[in-house]
């Protein structure tokens, strides 16, 4: 049950499809750009907001009754 | 009742009120449930054909984009309006219009239910429970499921829809309590199931080189689309959604984009005085009944 949670948590989905749809995203906009910068910025900042949508339950920081 | 009403039903406004002033409340309640039977009980091939044959367009665009036949921007263009139309067909079979139980064509009903909201990520189950308590108690701030929905604009509906996808979000929630409300809870499991696969689905393009393409063929699309369907068949045609009761919780409204791209949903209040009429024939059915619905005083706006 854990791991169903975790896999449909907002950290799973940062990680799974956000980092790379970041990290391609910056690669077909700067081809000099290279994959291993591109992969770890993506991986950054995804997990960032990945974080932010799980501690505070809001991917954008602000919640429903602000 | 007298036999002779019926012909009176007709788009002479104030002849119709005339008659209809005259009818005892229980005949023009077998008035309106006659002139509304007109338009039950056919199957709706139109929607048969458009929740498979719209799944299908979909599915093409995965191999047609991923070989570079159609270029992604298109791509994304069609992916959006499948998406967005993805649901209207899975809607009829929610109400047992293409068959009911028993019937020889059920198995199509439940085919186009399951199907139809594939690239929605929505399961039919979840979505036929749930859409029946919202049938049940539209408008009521605890049963309705679709009641956080409601906002006092188009501009707050936008700001609430993007606040409704948040992970805590009451919204997030409805669906799972309304289950568990009506003992319907193990359903829940379905939308783990298409939630789990769509995860799988998206994370293994996104990291074999397509997150791009798996952005603007799904992800993009379903959240425009579902802001779109809830828009048109949650907001509009129940807004302000402060009255409760079978002529007064949804009213009729005159769309800047027509009917045909608000899917229809001017005359949602005749789809939620009966369900069974298909989506096609609700203008018609309309129509038609006009006049008792304005005898009843509901909200038609200038439709």
């Amino acid at each position: 049950m854990k791991l169903i949670e975790l896999f449909l948590s907002p950290i799973a989905f940062s990680i799974g499809f956000l980092a790379p749809l970041l990290a391609q995203g910056m690669l077909a906009m700067n081809s000099e750009l290279s994959t291993p910068v591109a992969y770890g910025a993506g991986l950054a900042i995804s997990i960032s907001f990945g974080i932010v949508a799980h501690s505070r339950g809001s991917w954008i920081w602000v919640k429903d009754h602000e | 009742m007298n036999e002779a009403m019926s012909p009176t039903i007709s788009p002479t406004m104030s002849k119709a009120s005339v008659s209809l002033d005259s009818l005892t409340e229980s005949e023009l309640d077998v008035l309106e449930r006659k002139i509304a039977g007109k338009y039950m009980h056919m199957v709706p091939w139109g929607a048969v054909v458009w929740g498979i044959g719209n799944l299908i367009a979909w599915l093409a665009l995965w191999p047609l984009v991923l070989m570079d036949i159609i270029p992604l921007w298109l791509g994304f263009i069609l992916a959006t309006l499948n998406v967005a139309l993805s649901y209207l067909p899975s809607h009829e079979a929610q109400h047992n219009i293409i068959a009911g139980k028993g019937q020889p064509l059920r198995w199509l009903n439940e085919l186009v239910g399951h199907l139809s909201t594939i690239p929605l990520v929505l399961p039919y189950r979840v979505l036929r429970h749930t859409h029946y308590e919202h049938h049940s108690h539209t408008n009521d701030p605890q049963l309705d499921p679709d009641y956080n929905i409601h906002a006092n604009s188009g501009w707050h509906f936008l700001r609430k829809s993007i606040m409704n996808r948040q992970p805590e979000s009451g919204r997030s929630g409805a669906y799972p309590e309304a289950l568990k409300r009506t003992g319907n809870e193990h359903m829940m499991l379905d939308a783990i199931i298409y939630q789990g696969v769509y995860l799988v689905i998206m994370f293994t393009l996104a990291w074999s080189g397509y997150a791009i393409e798996a952005a603007l063929l799904w992800w993009v699309p379903k959240q425009i689309a579902t802001t779109y369907i809830e828009y048109y068949l949650s907001w509009a045609p129940h807004h302000p959604g402060k009255e409760q009761g079978r002529y007064t919780d949804t009213r009729g409204f005159k769309s800047r984009l027509g009917n045909l791209l608000s899917m229809g949903m001017q005359y949602h209040i005749i789809h939620h005085l009966y369900p069974r009429i298909p989506l096609s024939l609700t203008p018609a059915a309309y129509r038609e009944l006009k006049p008792i619905l304005q005898h009843r005083e509901c909200n038609l706006g200038e439709l």
